[in-house]
């Protein structure tokens, strides 16, 4: 359902065109129905009735990476990303899913599929790796550069309770399913550092999948499950945070799902007020006198912004000064920082071409910071990053994990 | 109706990729940043000369209209196919060819976007000055077509004082150049001047050959905030008459302080009635001396406060704010025009009186903006398009806003161009021996009339 406010909106675009080139999709097909205006005029068309929600228009509407460029540079206000959201989900019945979205979101959204795939997964990704031609990709990264599974998830490496002596406070964390069995190192680092800094950390039993993918894939039914789990998990009053270590979680639980819920006609209230508590872990970090417990590592740190963090949460300081806190690490701001990696999620396979296009400029602007670390907040980043680097020995990080290298001097 | 069997041979030509013919693809090149709609029968997108000129050729042979386009940033229609046809956009034809430092003048293809080359030249320290408040959107072929002026026209001019020539493909598809590389150039007629805001009906430009300067030393961007508009309406004259020449001399309105406060938050005063946004450029000896007095004239004019911005980024800050004034009053309401009638700078103060009054007379909502160093008005004329009695109000007031601009010896169009939006007054300014001259030009250049058909010239009254 397109909310009338948000269907008044179109006839706010007076058509300026200030969101066409800094739209990173844009810049790489140069044609109208690619920018955010082309996007938004065809939408009006299809609320007014003058145009169908054609095939051609579902092509449109999912090239797109939903970085949220426009809705931030939109000099009258429009929400762009929430009116291509809510129109992916109005769409949804007609153009359904494609079988491999149908697949993952299963996965995502059941609990007893998921541990089945996990098993047969780790089993049996040595020798399927093996199989897999070395010059394949899956959307733009290479075989060889896709993550391998936890051995053993994060979730149940821990205990639900993680205590500290006289905590000084205590955090719920929500692991996201990339933390959880893809990016151990980023969970360990976060609980490593928050343990060593005398907070509690309590990671709740029964967490799901954020449900983000799903629901701009349109499918937010699917993810309604998900959504109102996880809300009610994270619903705490004796806690004074809810720690995130994924942009895109973190985004989810703290502004989408009220977007959504909303949108839906559900409740509110419950998803508000867990919102306001949600904090990504760069945040919290923030508040602590970390200097005394650091120790100096060698290196050349640059940051790349996620959408998720900068555009949807307005974090852009805190993990920059983090990583700047830190002595002997050289910090260094890239060109275009804050622009889009080019992922986007399912974007990367479904458009390899322009996200190719998207991830070429950043992997530049890398390279020309000659750093040999790139950290960032987001796993999808990270990922996009990591696969369209090549050969270069620069590393890519979560930022929490430098911190906990220079607490322990242990490697991450 | 465009021929199926033309269609295929723009498709040879370009490539399927390159031929957008989808309903949902020829919507989106039914508008530009002016209010009509005018759908396509297909747009083209060439990436070569040779592309560009084929495309007339069987243009020509076959009487296809053809109708150029940039990013479609424009804010009279020019660039709409008005007549139906094919438009032929330079989008993806964006290469920055040159940039000769020794000689410094820089070619580019048309669909490089203003300031993807001030970027690039600010880095070999030159300055391309043209700067559209749609810098960041707009096309060079566009701004040469349309004679784009902009925020720095009071010191540096408009972008036909940078051009110094052009290869141009004619209607027929032949190509030939004008102009060239030299600073000066008297050899035969002027067409590279001719063809600069010719708005699209005389020839397409597949390179511009552009005129450089050295990168000004300094800046200081102030700001001056007045109680009362007048007295900044007032500010300008006293400046502009003292024989300095600030890089950029803005009005604006409390209106428009309001928009983008909205969405900036740069914390202007909003019990205001009016700011001058100013820059001073050149030698710092020049430019601190420069700054201190227009702040003095600005404080003897009754400006209440006057800030020199502090550092880089406030400055990028409030020109970017500058920029987005047209996008932002749809904060205010859902439609916008751009009235850009200019006149002479002494009469500014008196003109902004006037169109306060001519606004409250038809009870039309107008904000205020100007370049206003060189009197260039740009009443925002704020609306809503479905509702059609305040249609006929609104084109009251532009009427109205026209008498008073010609009445002082002022013109139509200072920047944005006459397109369908002002045609029906052109031959109010236009003597029939000027109009009828123009026509001849036309013919001479597109004896079949094809190239952009329907514009300002066919439709003016």
């Amino acid at each position: 359902m397109i909310t009338p406010e948000l269907k008044e909106e179109v006839y706010n675009c007076i058509k300026c065109g200030l969101c066409l080139t800094p739209c990173p999709v844009y810049k790489q097909l140069w044609f109208e129905g690619a920018s955010p205006r082309g996007k938004v005029q065809l939408i009006k068309k299809i609320i007014e009735g003058k145009l169908e929600a054609s095939d051609r228009f579902h092509q449109l509407l999912f090239t797109c990476l939903l970085c949220e460029t426009c809705t931030v540079n939109c000099p009258s206000g429009l929400k762009v990303d929430r009116l291509m959201k809510a129109m992916r989900a109005e769409v949804l019945e007609k153009f359904g899913l494609p079988w491999q979205k149908k697949m993952l979101f299963n996965l995502l959204t059941g609990d007893r599929l998921l541990p089945f795939f996990l098993f047969w997964g780790r089993a049996l990704q040595t020798p399927f790796r093996a199989l897999l031609p070395k010059e394949g990709k899956v959307g733009t990264i290479p075989y060889s550069k896709l993550p391998r599974l936890n051995k053993k998830s994060l979730r149940d490496q821990y205990p639900e309770v993680i205590k500290a002596d006289k905590p000084k406070e205590r955090v719920l964390y929500f692991t996201g399913c990339a933390t959880n069995y893809l990016f151990e190192n980023v969970g360990k680092a976060v609980i490593d550092v928050l343990n060593r800094l005398g907070v509690e950390v309590i990671i709740p039993k029964g967490q799901m999948c954020c449900g983000l993918p799903i629901f701009l894939a349109g499918a937010r039914k699917m993810a309604l499950k998900n959504i109102q789990k996880n809300i009610e998990l994270f619903s705490q009053d004796d806690v004074d945070a809810i720690l995130v270590d994924c942009a895109t979680c973190g985004a989810a639980l703290k502004k989408e799902y009220i977007h959504i819920l909303e949108e839906m006609g559900e409740s509110t209230e419950a998803a508000k007020k867990m919102g306001k508590k949600v904090m990504d872990v760069s945040q919290y970090l923030a508040n602590f006198d970390l200097e005394k417990h650091l120790q100096p590592i060698a290196g050349r740190v640059t940051y790349h912004d996620p959408c998720h963090l900068l555009r949807s949460q307005g974090v852009k300081e805190e993990p920059r000064a983090l990583l700047g806190k830190i002595p002997g690490l050289q910090f260094v701001e890239m060109a275009g920082a804050d622009v889009c990696c080019g992922g986007g999620g399912t974007f990367q396979w479904e458009h390899p071409d322009v996200s190719t296009g998207i991830t070429g400029n950043k992997v530049k602007a890398i390279k020309d910071t000659g750093a040999n670390l790139v950290a960032s907040g987001c796993p999808g980043c990270r990922l996009q990053i990591f696969g369209n680097l090549g050969e270069e020995p620069i590393e890519v990080v979560h930022p929490v994990e430098l911190v906990a290298k220079a607490l322990s001097q242990k490697s991450y | 109706m465009l021929k199926p069997e033309i269609l295929q041979k723009f498709i040879s030509i370009l490539g399927p990729e390159r031929v957008k013919t989808t309903k949902e693809d020829l919507l989106t090149y039914s508008y530009d940043a002016f209010i009509a709609e005018s759908i396509p029968e297909a747009v083209l997108f060439p990436k070569t000369t040779q592309e560009a000129a084929e495309i007339m050729k069987l243009a020509s042979a076959s009487r296809v209209f053809v109708t150029p386009r940039g990013s479609g940033s424009g804010l009279s229609a020019a660039a709409l196919a008005k007549e139906g046809g094919v438009l032929i956009c330079f989008t993806m034809m964006n290469r920055i060819l040159e940039i000769n430092c020794a000689n410094r003048y820089a070619v580019v293809e048309p669909g490089v976007v203003i300031s993807e080359l001030q970027k690039e030249l600010d880095k070999v320290n030159l300055f391309y000055p043209p700067d559209p408040g749609s810098a960041t959107v707009a096309t060079m072929g566009g701004a040469v077509m349309m004679n784009a002026g902009g925020m720095r026209g009071v010191k540096y001019g408009v972008t036909r004082d940078y051009l110094l020539g052009m290869e141009i493909v004619l209607p027929s598809g032949a190509v030939m150049n004008t102009g060239g590389i030299n600073a000066k150039d008297v050899t035969g007629y002027d067409l590279t001047r001719l063809i600069c805001g010719s708005e699209g009906t005389l020839a397409l430009a597949t390179k511009i050959i552009v005129r450089l300067l050295p990168k000004p030393k300094t800046k200081r961007t102030l700001l001056a905030i007045y109680n009362h508009i007048d007295d900044a309406g007032n500010t300008v004259a006293k400046i502009i008459e003292a024989g300095i020449i600030p890089a950029t001399l803005e009005l604006m309105d409390k209106q428009i302080m309001k928009a983008l406060e909205d969405f900036m938050h740069l914390g202007f005063p909003l019990d205001a009635e009016a700011l001058l946004l100013m820059d001073v450029d050149g030698d710092v000896e020049v430019v601190e001396k420069q700054a201190a007095l227009i702040a003095n004239f600005c404080k003897a004019q009754g400006a209440r406060d006057v800030r020199v911005s502090q550092s880089e980024k406030e400055n990028e800050q409030l020109w970017v704010a500058r920029r987005s004034a047209f996008g932002a009053v749809a904060r205010l309401r859902p439609n916008c025009l751009v009235e850009d009638a200019t006149v002479p700078v002494s009469r500014l103060t008196e003109a902004i009186k006037r169109v306060i009054a001519i606004s409250e007379k038809n009870r039309v909502q107008i904000a205020v903006l100007a370049h206003a160093g060189d009197g260039n008005l740009h009443p925002l004329i704020l609306f809503d398009q479905r509702n059609k009695e305040e249609l006929v109000r609104v084109e009251k007031a532009l009427d109205e806003i026209v008498d008073y601009a010609l009445s002082v010896g002022g013109t139509l169009s200072g920047e944005h161009g006459i397109g369908i939006a002002k045609s029906k007054y052109l031959s109010r300014q236009l003597s029939p021996t000027a109009l009828e001259m123009m026509r001849a030009v036309k013919k001479t250049f597109d004896p079949q009339g094809i190239l952009n058909p329907g514009s300002f010239l066919e439709s003016a009254a």
